[in-house]
């Protein structure tokens, strides 16, 4: 089976796990600190960013788009409000996590090598 | 009621409240204050009271003014004790302009459930006039809501401060200087209220400390015209971190919690704490919970750097004490403080896990996972106990050791 390497940059470990594996299935595993609640893209406590290798992950779906554009909000001020996505979305634009990609852990499966850190 | 020439009070009183958002005691009930201030070309009502109390604002500001003079309305948070009468004044002015500040904007929809309300949204040194009066806003998040601001009369130097030096005090006398004893009342509410946001108010008092202040216009409890620079000064007081003024500042600490039954999660904890030592740098203190009692420990989680926590698993479950310490967490700013979880089980082992979810939600950071050992260690799993000190302390002195691992050794 295809393999491929990431590294979580906080703990300082790199695993080799088989290709389609999700990241939450291993950063749980080695203690990296990234949180997770639900599992299936709804919570967006999952957030991770990427340092090294986007174009190796899998890309986003429509699913986990929606949730990080929610949990940046969350991030931001923490508070929920009735959506008003267009100042989300350039909210997020204007951070963009200081110029970091930003995605899920439980929805991010790996096909290549890459670095990937909480945020 | 006159609070100077041109500030009136125009709040309510609220003596029966004996419980304030759930968690909070007001034996003495509280205040919602709410204040009007006059310049030579118009009114500005800041801040309004909670829904309930609305007829004694209402009462109170029409003694002083008519809704026709009011230019501005302030904001200085949006929480529902004092945003719950702002509805019905914007619709006996509507010709006012709201103020609130920039994080307030998605909030103030949500809270009221419509998108249509006209405001202006203010930061750090914007200013509105009323003529002869000039209010200044000073943005200062998270105390102890995200949008909180505070607003300066300047020409006055009468501080509106929000909830920032605030308490739950009911006295129709008003003044700090007048009513009774209420020390119990203003420690208690920064104790609950603004302890989880200390850097928040490390900032906001380089904002508000070189101010001229004559007064303090809190929104619950005693207006404070009696040395009202007092007040800030405990609350940079409260908010320095007690550690670093007796020792080196930057000592990083360790705690280690245990509480253990036939003694091996204890064991795990002395030999966790000797791998620690040997990374060295940073102090390590080891503590045993039986008995219960967490509150003592509060203070000192707040100033350190990393703190594991051991339980055994009994009943499926982590053991009350160490709940006890988790929930006291909440009481304080623990995110990003490194953490762990370890301990001795019998045969399902369930409490390691559970803390260390528990330790991610409170958003420490668990830079090795739970170090679970099945009933009595031996001298090689004593090892493993040694080795994780030695991996947390590394990570705590900013140098995690690398590994290279195969997913199916985990
Ligand atoms: C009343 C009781 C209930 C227990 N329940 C569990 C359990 O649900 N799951 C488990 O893994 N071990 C259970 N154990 C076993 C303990 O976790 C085990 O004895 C452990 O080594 C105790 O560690 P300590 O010496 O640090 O207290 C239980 C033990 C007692 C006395
Ligand atoms: S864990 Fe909830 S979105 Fe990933």
């Amino acid at each position: 089976m295809a393999k491929a390497k990431i590294k979580f940059a906080d703990v300082n470990v790199t695993v080799t796990v088989p290709v389609g594996t999700r990241i939450i299935e291993i950063s749980e595993k080695v203690g990296s600190y990234i949180a997770y609640n639900c599992r299936e893209g709804d919570c967006g406590s999952c957030l991770f960013t990427v340092l090294d290798g986007a174009e190796n992950l899998s890309t986003p779906s429509s699913l986990e788009e929606a949730t990080l554009f929610a949990h940046f909000q969350e991030v931001l001020d923490g508070w929920r409000s009735a959506g008003d996505l267009e100042s989300l979305q350039s909210m997020m634009r204007r951070e963009n996590f200081a110029g970091k990609t930003c995605r899920l852990a439980c929805q991010t499966q790996v096909f290549g090598d890459a670095t990937v850190a909480p945020i | 009621m006159a609070v100077t020439d041109r500030v009136h009070w125009i709040g309510a009183f609220d003596p029966k409240m004996r419980t304030f958002d759930v968690i909070l005691k007001t034996p003495n009930g509280t205040t919602y204050n709410a204040y009007l201030v006059r310049g030579s070309e118009g009114v500005a009502v800041i801040d309004t009271v909670k829904a309930e109390t609305a007829d004694q604002f209402f009462t109170r500001l029409e003694a002083v003014a008519d809704y026709s003079e009011i230019k501005v309305i302030v904001l200085n948070h949006l929480e529902p004790d004092h945003s719950g009468a702002l509805p019905e004044l914007m619709r006996r002015a509507p010709q006012a302009t709201l103020y609130i500040s920039d994080a307030a904007q998605l909030m103030l929809k949500a809270l009221l459930n419509n998108s249509n309300i006209a405001y202006t949204p203010v930061t750090t040194n914007d200013r509105v006039s009323l003529g002869d009066r000039t209010l200044r806003f000073l943005n200062t998040p998270y105390l102890h809501w995200p949008d909180t601001q505070c607003t300066y009369l300047e020409e006055e130097g009468v501080l509106f401060s929000g909830d920032v030096f605030g308490c739950h005090y009911c006295d129709e006398q008003l003044f700090n200087d007048s009513v009774g004893d209420f020390r119990f009342s203003f420690e208690y509410y920064y104790s609950h209220i603004m302890r989880p946001f200390k850097q928040y108010v490390l900032s906001a008092l380089e904002l508000i400390e070189p101010l001229q202040i004559n007064l303090i216009a809190p929104t619950h409890g005693p207006i404070l015209r009696d040395h009202p620079r007092h007040y800030v000064e405990r609350y940079r007081e409260l908010s320095t971190p007690q550690l670093h003024l007796e020792i080196d500042h930057d000592v990083k600490t360790m705690l280690i919690f245990y509480i253990s039954s036939y003694g091996n999660t204890m064991h795990m904890a002395e030999a966790i704490r000797d791998g620690a030592l040997e990374i060295g740098g940073f102090r390590i203190s080891l503590y045993d919970l039986e008995g219960g009692e967490v509150e003592p420990f509060v203070d000192l989680v707040e100033d350190a750097d990393a703190i594991l926590v051991g339980s055994p698993t009994i009943n499926g479950d982590a053991v009350k004490p160490v709940w006890d310490l988790l929930s006291s967490f909440a009481k304080i700013n623990v995110k990003g403080k490194v953490a762990g979880a370890f301990g001795s089980y019998g045969w399902s082992g369930e409490a390691v896990r559970m803390v260390e979810d528990r330790l991610r939600g409170l958003k420490m950071r668990v830079p090795a996972g739970g170090l679970r050992i099945k009933l009595i260690p031996s001298d090689v799993e004593l090892e493993d106990c040694r080795d994780y000190g030695r991996d947390i302390g590394a990570f705590l002195m900013g140098k995690p050791r690398a590994r290279e691992i195969d997913m199916s050794q985990l």
